[in-house]
């Protein structure tokens, strides 16, 4: 196993699909920030519902890269799931892989901890990112820097990380089914930005929403409930979450660990042709 | 001793059918010795690689047993001792190719070491810090068989290892695949040059529509040889050549006689033949090339 991992860091380090989305999440926290500070500082004048500028500040950087994360992570988490998985398939290398010492299982357990790993590197830039593009407008608009309890700060990169592995999970085992990266990833993202949305729109609007409860079983709903929860009296009035939040980290768990597991059998049972 | 002489592949009724019905290898009885080089010849699409990805654990048989290296096809233990290159070699691309040797060498559980010590072997020492996605066709397969060698395997299997390479690039393998097959490493090459196969390899299994044709060593497998003779007259000359080695070793047809004897007799001939006044036009060895007996077992007449 410890084989494996590093065989697995060895190879994903340099990955290009890695350092891109590390730098895509990084450039799109910088960009937000950027956007949002001029809209708070240069609010419309018939506009009501301007922007506030304390949603910028380093005691509020959890909350605002919590909805960073959802926009723009999940996708990236299915993007690179189904990258890292189908590509094994395009290039030839899980006979490669496959025909060293390591068994199949074991090969795929390294694979999922490196992956993994790396998504918590990709939640991690997200947040010191967040954090010190936080501290540049605080320098600027002359506010007192003040950060968030140590606590909080893990409980947001963890909820960032599961909700990461959870859609990283579905690129994955879309990535073993289809044993193509890019039919992968296609499919990953129709799935995620406008089935499942549709799905759970259409079952909510079901007799008064008798079956609300169906909807609330699927991934972005409970990631969504999770994050939302990351949340202060700064960005305004703001409704409950949907979901408890006890409730989405036990569904999102169950869909990274359900879906490893299908794609493990997948990887131990078919033959690689 | 006795491990020594037990065979390093055995196969039993090996099959497999995929899921469309196809029958792809058909109750292959195999078996691979020691130390030896065995050449496994077929056509395309007869089941070669498919019975080299059983014997790795790649693909599932259907039916029927294999013993790879003293282990089922797949088992950690027998991968352990099996270096293969398998349908092309499979890297990534934006690694270089001593990095990629790195990542097998950590799966493998072999030193860093031993990386350089292929790359050595291989001759690619110097280019081997360019991106294997930049790399000519030739030098990927010498990336493929380098990794193929990092475990320092009791039992290579080579899979086409010259295919789709230029004549010099095929010059530089077979040296290569000649350097590597000696000492007390087996090696199972699978290939359609026949030319190497029959300079190479101590024994040869041909496969044809998933069944093993033919199995056993190449000088049995090229038959006995023989001596053509063109003289005349014929009449006389046929009466000679009976006299002389019966009238089941001689084949008259079309002018000439095909003798089933000893090159070695040549002489013989010549001096028998004329002491009884018949002239000689033509005499020479006869042998059948691998090519010959290839097409005769395969019934591809075209080869591939």
């Amino acid at each position: 196993m410890i084989a494996t991992i590093r065989a697995e860091w060895r190879k994903n380090q340099f990955r290009p699909a890695f350092l891109v989305s590390l730098g895509v999440v990084a450039a799109s926290t910088l960009f937000v920030y950027g956007i949002v500070w001029y809209l708070a500082t240069h609010p419309s004048p018939g506009n009501q519902q301007g922007v506030s500028i304390l949603t910028l500040y380093p005691d509020q950087f959890v909350n605002y890269v919590m909805g960073i994360g959802l926009l723009l992570g999940e996708a990236m988490a299915v993007v690179l799931g189904a990258v890292v998985a189908g590509s094994e398939y395009s290039w030839g290398t899980t006979k490669t892989m496959l025909t060293q010492r390591p068994g199949r299982l074991t090969n795929w357990s390294g694979r999922v901890v490196v992956f993994a790993a790396g998504l918590g590197i990709m939640a991690l830039v997200l947040f010191a990112v967040g954090a010190a593009s936080s501290v540049v407008v605080a320098a600027f608009e002359h506010h007192a820097i003040t950060w968030p309890a140590a606590l909080y700060i893990a409980e947001g990169l963890a909820a960032v990380w599961l909700v990461f592995i959870a859609n990283g999970a579905i690129g994955l085992a879309l990535g073993v089914l289809i044993r193509h990266s890019a039919a992968a990833l296609g499919i990953g993202l129709i799935y995620v930005l406008a089935v499942e949305v549709l799905g759970v729109r259409f079952i909510d609007s079901l007799n008064n929403g008798a079956y609300k409860w169906i909807g609330n079983l699927f991934v972005g709903q409970n990631a969504n409930a999770l994050l939302q929860s990351f949340t202060s009296p700064a960005f305004g009035p703001s409704a409950p979450p949907a979901i408890a939040t006890n409730q989405a980290v036990l569904v999102l768990a169950v869909y990274f660990a359900g879906l490893i597991v299908v794609a493990a059998g997948l990887l131990r049972l078919r033959d690689v042709t | 001793m006795a491990m020594e002489n037990a065979p390093i592949v055995e196969t039993h009724g090996l099959s497999k059918r995929f899921g469309s019905g196809f029958l792809a290898v058909d109750g292959v009885d195999m078996s691979v010795r020691r130390g030896e080089v065995y050449g496994f010849l077929g056509p395309n699409g007869a089941g070669k690689t498919t019975t080299l990805k059983m014997l790795v654990g790649l693909i599932g048989a259907t039916s029927g047993t294999a013993t790879v290296a003293g282990h089922a096809p797949g088992d950690p233990a027998g991968l352990a001792k099996i270096g293969c290159l398998i349908e092309g070699p499979g890297f990534y691309p934006y690694l270089s190719g001593r990095e990629n040797l790195r990542v097998v060498a950590d799966l493998a559980s072999v030193s860093q070491r031993r990386v350089d010590e292929v790359l050595d072997l291989i001759e690619m020492t110097s280019r081997a810090g360019r991106k294997f996605g930049t790399y000519s066709t030739g030098m990927k397969m010498r990336i493929g068989v380098a990794a193929a060698l990092l475990k320092d395997p009791e039992l290579l299997i080579l899979d086409e290892p010259t295919a789709g390479l230029d004549p010099q690039g095929m010059a530089e393998m077979r040296k290569l695949i000649t350097d590597i097959g000696h000492g007390e490493r087996t090696v199972l090459i699978s290939s359609h040059l026949l030319g190497e196969v029959q300079a190479t390899c101590d024994r040869v299994g041909v496969i044809s529509n998933g069944k093993l044709v033919r199995e056993s060593t190449v000088e049995d497998l090229l038959g006995d040889e023989g001596v053509f003779v063109r003289a005349e007259p014929s009449e006389r000359a046929n009466e000679v050549l009976t006299r002389m080695f019966g009238p089941a070793a001689v084949v008259h047809e079309n002018g000439h006689f095909n003798l089933k004897t000893n090159p070695a007799q040549s002489l013989a001939i010549n001096r028998q033949l004329m002491a009884s006044g018949v002239a000689v036009s033509e005499l020479r060895p006869v042998e059948r090339s691998l090519e010959d007996v290839f097409f005769q077992l395969t019934g591809d007449k075209q080869g591939s």
